[in-house]
């Protein structure tokens, strides 16, 4: 059945284009000039009954509008064999109407298949065998270009989808491998495959280290602004019984298809087509094609955190062991790291160059190391020469992390965190916007730093007196916005109590 | 452009909605609709977020690319096939 709408439609289009040729005009206008007067007509039905061809003919026909019926039969019966005989022998076909007049009828194959006539009659003389052996030669080159033509377009629209559906899975693998921060990257993973889907609800659990329970990630509802989310045991319901079978499992309203690495690290679960319509095969076919590319992505943002903890905890080890050096010091580490970040968020920093500014915190002072003792821990005045020393500490600095490749960004916020707004600070006395954002930062983590913890020559000042100091240096030693935004970030009272705590309890 | 009506207006914006309303499930970049619509790929892009900012169609976006596809909302989505519908028989 669907195979003769197929065909029924395919003739519509090939006799719609055929009378639509220009091509074809123009063979008829110029074949028209050798037989004429001519009248042209189309059939587009194979096995015609005599009542298409009077349709065909009758309108243009002079002689059948004003002939009466027995002899306008005749002229049709005489037609009609030409027809068949045109059918039967699969060429063109010569007749003489009752009129006297002459016509010939070409028949449309396309292989052993049948589709309809082109004709003409109404010629005075008889056409010659050459004339029409040429006009059957041009008809046919027409015809054949016509269902090339037909062919192609019903190429493009079997081949478009396909290609509209493959473009959509280039450009969800360019979205989600986009972003290394799993944070990021599971919401992303959920908003597509419903975009994709078509569907209300994503869900998507990763398996703990246990491999019983399935912790939820993320769920996005379009139908609510909140949604809660839920733990599930490996086995139980579809998102645990995709997980334990390793395969997907479809509902009508529901599919869960399992991120498979090499094991099963996960699961995404998509609920409620927005059509209400059942999920099909063919959506378990894409959601497993998402899948394996959500896999990959997740892995990597997986990998990359690892790495980043593994740098994180060397750049903590090393902090750690730089601080040992000057025993009688406390330095709250963990406040100037969140003062830091908040510092950095206020001015919309990406994640990378937060990291940079975190892993800054904790190693600006790293080049100390290259201080001798008697320096670092001097009660008094330190010499011209000794000042020198300290103030090659940030070249120090970079000298030690230079060999970390996941620490390039953090070396010019080292190297210049001496720096002064005005100028007069080293080693090379930038100025203003000279000098790197993050190092103008720093610049007042650093000075703050000092102040608020115990030095060898001096006791530590009060938090607000330090603040107040950091205020009365700024356009001088600060960037005056960067003071007004670490005044924003001091009267947070999260930050202020952290700081307090970590400072005081420790000292007390 | 402030309503979805007034975008009968513009042929871009027409193709692009005939673009996704056809193919729904579908989400590319404002290249890959002009390759789709044949058209310029700026001209695109600026249609794009226009639909974007009406709701009817929904932007994922990264640092390297947005991807574009439709909107959820059953209310829209028939509107669009109204006024799409209004197009071809006019």
């Amino acid at each position: 059945m669907a195979e003769e709408i197929k065909e029924g439609e395919y003739r519509q289009e090939l006799f719609e284009r055929l009378k639509k040729s220009i091509s074809l005009k123009k063979e008829e206008e110029c074949f028209g000039v050798c037989i004429k007067p001519a009248l042209w007509w189309i059939i587009d039905r194979p096995h015609p009954k005599e009542i298409d061809l009077e349709r065909a003919i009758y309108p243009n026909c002079p002689h059948l509008k004003k002939s009466r019926s027995s002899r306008r039969k005749r002229c049709l019966g005489d037609l009609a064999s030409a027809v068949k005989n045109a059918t039967s022998t699969k060429a063109v076909a010569k007749f003489e109407c009752g009129e006297g007049l002459h016509g010939f009828v070409y028949p449309i194959f396309q292989g052993e298949k049948l589709y309809g006539y082109i004709g003409a009659c109404y010629a005075k003389r008889e056409i010659s065998p050459s004339i029409l052996n040429i006009f059957a030669a041009f008809t046919d080159t027409i015809i054949k270009e016509i269902q090339k033509e037909l062919e192609l377009s019903k190429l493009y629209e079997t081949i478009r989808p396909r290609a509209i559906a493959l473009s959509t899975v280039h450009t969800v693998h360019r979205l989600i491998s986009s972003t290394l921060d799993l944070n990021e990257l599971l919401p992303r993973i959920a908003r597509l495959s419903l975009q994709i889907m078509r569907a209300n609800r994503c869900s998507i659990k990763l398996v703990d280290s246990t491999r019983r329970v399935l912790l939820p990630k993320v769920t996005i509802d379009l139908r609510k602004k909140t949604t809660k989310l839920k733990k599930v045991r490996v086995g139980r319901y579809a998102p645990g019984k995709a997980v334990k079978f390793g395969r997907p499992i479809r509902g009508a309203n529901y599919i869960s298809v399992p991120l498979i690495d090499e094991d099963v690290i996960g699961v995404v679960t998509l609920y409620d087509k927005i059509d209400t319509k059942p999920f099909s095969a063919f959506d378990q076919e894409i959601m497993a094609t998402l899948a394996e590319q959500a896999v990959i992505a997740i892995k990597n943002a997986q990998l990359y955190k690892e790495q980043e903890k593994l740098t994180m905890g060397s750049i903590r080890s090393l902090a750690t062991i730089l601080d040992s050096r000057a025993p009688g010091t406390f330095v709250p580490r963990a406040s100037f790291l969140k003062i830091v970040i908040a510092m950095g968020q206020e001015l919309r920093m990406d994640n990378g160059e937060l990291k940079s500014l975190e892993y800054a915190a904790l190693l600006h002072d790293a080049g100390q190391i290259a201080l001798p003792d008697e320096v670092l821990s001097k009660p008094d005045k330190l010499t011209g020469a000794e000042y020198d020393m300290v103030k090659a500490h940030p070249a120090h600095s970079v000298e030690i992390i230079r060999h970390m490749k996941a620490l390039k960004t953090v070396i010019p916020i080292i190297l210049y965190h001496h720096e002064n707004y005005d100028g007069s600070g080293y080693p090379k006395h930038l100025k203003k916007e000279q000098i790197p954002l993050g190092a103008r930062i720093m610049a007042i983590i650093d000075a703050f730093e000092a102040m608020i913890t115990k030095r060898p020559y001096r006791e530590p000042k009060s938090i607000d007196a330090a603040i107040e100091e950091i205020r009365h240096n700024a356009g001088t030693q600060f960037d005056p916005k960067i003071v007004d935004l670490f005044l924003k970030v001091m009267k947070r009272r999260d930050i202020r109590q952290t700081l307090e705590r970590e400072l005081y309890e420790k000292n007390r | 452009m402030k309503k979805i009506d007034d975008l009968a207006k513009s042929d871009i914006h027409m193709k692009i909605l005939a673009f996704f309303h056809e193919n729904q499930a579908s989400i590319d970049t404002p290249r890959g609709v002009a390759t789709w619509i044949r058209e310029d790929r700026a001209k695109v892009k600026r249609a794009l977020e226009d639909l974007v900012s009406l709701k009817v169609l929904v932007a994922h976006r990264a640092t390297s690319t947005t991807g574009y596809g439709y909107t959820s909302s059953n209310t829209i989505i028939s509107k669009v096939g109204r006024l799409l519908g209004k197009r071809k028989t006019s």
